[in-house]
């Protein structure tokens, strides 16, 4: 009874693990089992199984046009979010540490402004300056969106550098660009791949920004959010349950290659 | 003979900090030069600013006959071998060596040939695809050396880079260098803390201490006649005597110890009958006897205290005036040497 007793909190912090786990798993198991459902609507017993909706969805041209034009632009926002944040990190690392808190709070801004608040200002600037909405406009506010992420990884691999290694790079011959690129950014590769994944998955996963930047071409998250509004089917069931999939194996992989990277 | 290197009137302040005061330097080429002293003396400024990554505030550095004191690093021919040894660690040993040769321009097969001739001189041929995490200390430290004297600098700035291994390592790794040096004929500047590095290597010590050079010589003349206590102190153990010159002329010296006449080598430093000095004693060089010594500086003294050290005996002798000498005692001589009553003399004078 007693080492019952004393082993209470820790049976406590179990369970509260385990409840959060249920909590985050239930729904996304309830989603991934009713996607291979062969009825319109969600209910128990699944009773028969099949993969009709998946065949469905990847025969459906809107789905495949979709993720076409998200990932495009999650590309491209990842392109310009990675040379930004580099370049603020490398920025940061090189003034005084005044000036380090300031733009490093300057930078981490766009992480932390509510995405409507953002998506909101964004469409009052691009049609300002009559940009118009669109792809061009998604990839602004999807940039500003990522680069605090890039800052922030790169930064932390940034300092933990020896200093010593951009001056030999100099001392051996190398100006300051060539150090950078033959260097430091190799240096920086493995985290910067980490933030680069993150850039990516953010923007795939933005709804608010492009729902207030988009035009016509609708992105992944817009389609699925249109299908939804008329009314929940299985298949979109199926296209979740793809996207989740396909993140969460990008993101594993990611980590997986990171952590290998870096205990080298 | 024209120096490969020549600081002129050269001065380095931080605000209100100066490191490096007035500095007048001239290095000759082939040579296995070492800059020693205590921690901000400002040896590793003198050669950051050599290497090019500090601006003196002001004065001249020549390099080869060329002005280079306003060059960035890239721009001089002189490479460093840093403490920490600064590999690049996404790079495999070859890489590495290779770089500075790369950024010369060289043939792929010229570069692939040196690096290999470079790797053979520290016997490092079969590590050339390994990354520097998968090498110990001691071939981190060869490969660092070889990467900088692989593009053939003028001069190779050496910053403490046996700091970071450990002791019996690092008396290797002394040889080594050494050899090395040897072997390729270049000139070596290289920085020290640590009095027995710098005995054992160099060709020329300059002894640095509050921004200044104290002295510049070969080992023998520094330890044998520093030109102040300074010197003295830093280099190996001393004892030192207070005392007052009598006469004399630039190779011996007439002087008077509480009381006492004695004779010593004079340091060639000009001075005046009647002016104080200092006698430096080292501890290997006083004779001990039970009975008294002949000649004239034979001195009567207590033995206070004998620490046996293996291959000698050091002994701690109180004499007339109450200062305390160090004394070494060869094991042979240690026993005859039983009671409190004890006679010291300057050997050889």
């Amino acid at each position: 009874m007693r080492n019952m007793f004393s082993d209470a909190p820790r049976a406590a912090l179990g369970a509260c693990y385990w409840a959060f786990f249920l909590y985050l798993m239930v729904p996304l198991s309830l989603m991934m089992a009713m996607s291979f459902k062969d009825a319109n609507f969600v209910a128990f017993p699944i009773g028969q199984w099949t993969f009709d909706w998946y065949v469905a969805v990847v025969q459906d041209k809107q789905f495949l046009d979709a993720c076409l034009y998200s990932v495009l632009i999650a590309a491209a926002t990842t392109a310009a979010a990675t040379v930004l944040g580099v370049w603020i990190a490398m920025l940061i690392v090189s003034v005084g540490p005044r000036g380090q808190a300031v733009l490093f709070a300057l930078a981490c801004l766009p992480a932390v402004v509510p995405g409507m608040i953002s998506a909101i200002s964004l469409r009052i600037f691009v049609s300002e300056i009559n940009l118009p909405t669109g792809t061009a406009a998604i990839i602004l506010g999807h940039t500003v969106h990522g680069v605090p992420f890039v800052v922030v990884m790169a930064l932390t691999r940034l300092r933990s550098m020896p200093a010593n290694l951009v001056d030999a790079a100099r001392d051996l011959g190398a100006d300051s660009v060539v150090a950078f690129f033959r260097v430091t950014l190799p240096y920086l590769g493995p985290a910067l791949f980490g933030g680069m994944i993150f850039c990516l998955l953010l923007s795939i996963d933005d709804f608010v920004r492009t729902f207030f930047l988009g035009g016509y071409r609708p992105t992944l998250p817009m389609l699925i959010f249109a299908r939804v509004q008329g009314g929940m089917s299985p298949e979109i069931n199926a296209m979740a349950t793809l996207v989740l999939v396909v993140t969460v194996s990008v993101g594993l992989y990611a980590e997986f290659l990171t952590r290998r990277a870096r205990t080298r | 003979m024209q120096p490969v290197v020549e600081f002129a009137n050269v001065t380095k302040s931080y605000g209100n900090v100066t490191a490096v005061d007035e500095l007048n330097l001239r290095i000759e080429a082939g040579k296995f030069v070492t800059l020693l002293g205590p921690s901000g003396c400002g040896k590793s400024t003198t050669l950051r600013m050599l290497g090019g990554f500090e601006i003196p505030s002001s004065g001249r550095i020549m390099l080869a006959g060329k002005d280079v004191t306003r060059l960035p690093p890239n721009k001089r021919n002189v490479n460093i071998v840093f403490q920490d040894y600064a590999l690049f660690p996404h790079m495999d040993v070859a890489r590495n060596i290779a770089f500075g040769l790369e950024l010369q321009g060289k043939s792929s097969d010229a570069i692939h040939r040196r690096v290999m001739e470079l790797l053979e001189l520290v016997q490092l041929q079969g590590y050339s695809r390994r990354f520097p995490s998968e090498l110990s200390g001691g071939q981190r430290q060869r490969v660092a050396l070889m990467r900088a004297l692989a593009p053939d600098p003028q001069v190779l700035l050496l910053d403490e880079p046996l700091s970071a291994l450990d002791a019996k390592l690092r008396q290797q790794m002394q040889i080594e260098l050494k050899a090395i040096q040897e072997r390729t004929g270049k000139t070596f500047l290289f920085v020290t803390h640590d009095q027995e590095e710098a005995l054992t290597m160099s060709d020329t010590i300059v002894v640095m201490n509050e921004g200044r050079v104290e002295q510049m010589g070969d080992p023998k003349t520094l330890y044998s006649r520093p030109q102040s206590v300074f010197v003295a102190n830093f280099i190996g153990d001393a004892n030192l005597l207070k005392a007052r010159i009598v006469g004399g002329d630039d190779t011996r010296m007439a002087l008077t110890w509480n009381g006492t006449p004695v004779e010593a080598a004079a340091t060639g430093r000009r001075a005046q009958p009647g002016d104080p000095v200092c006698i430096v004693l080292r501890p290997e060089s006083i004779e001990c006897s039970t009975s008294p010594l002949a000649g004239a500086n034979s001195i009567p003294g207590k033995i206070r205290q004998r620490v046996f050290k293996g291959n000698h005996t050091s002994m701690l002798v109180e004499i007339a005036d109450g200062s305390r000498l160090m004394a070494l005692v060869h094991p042979t001589d240690i026993d005859s040497l039983s009671g409190e009553d004890v006679w010291v003399r300057p050997a050889g004078a």
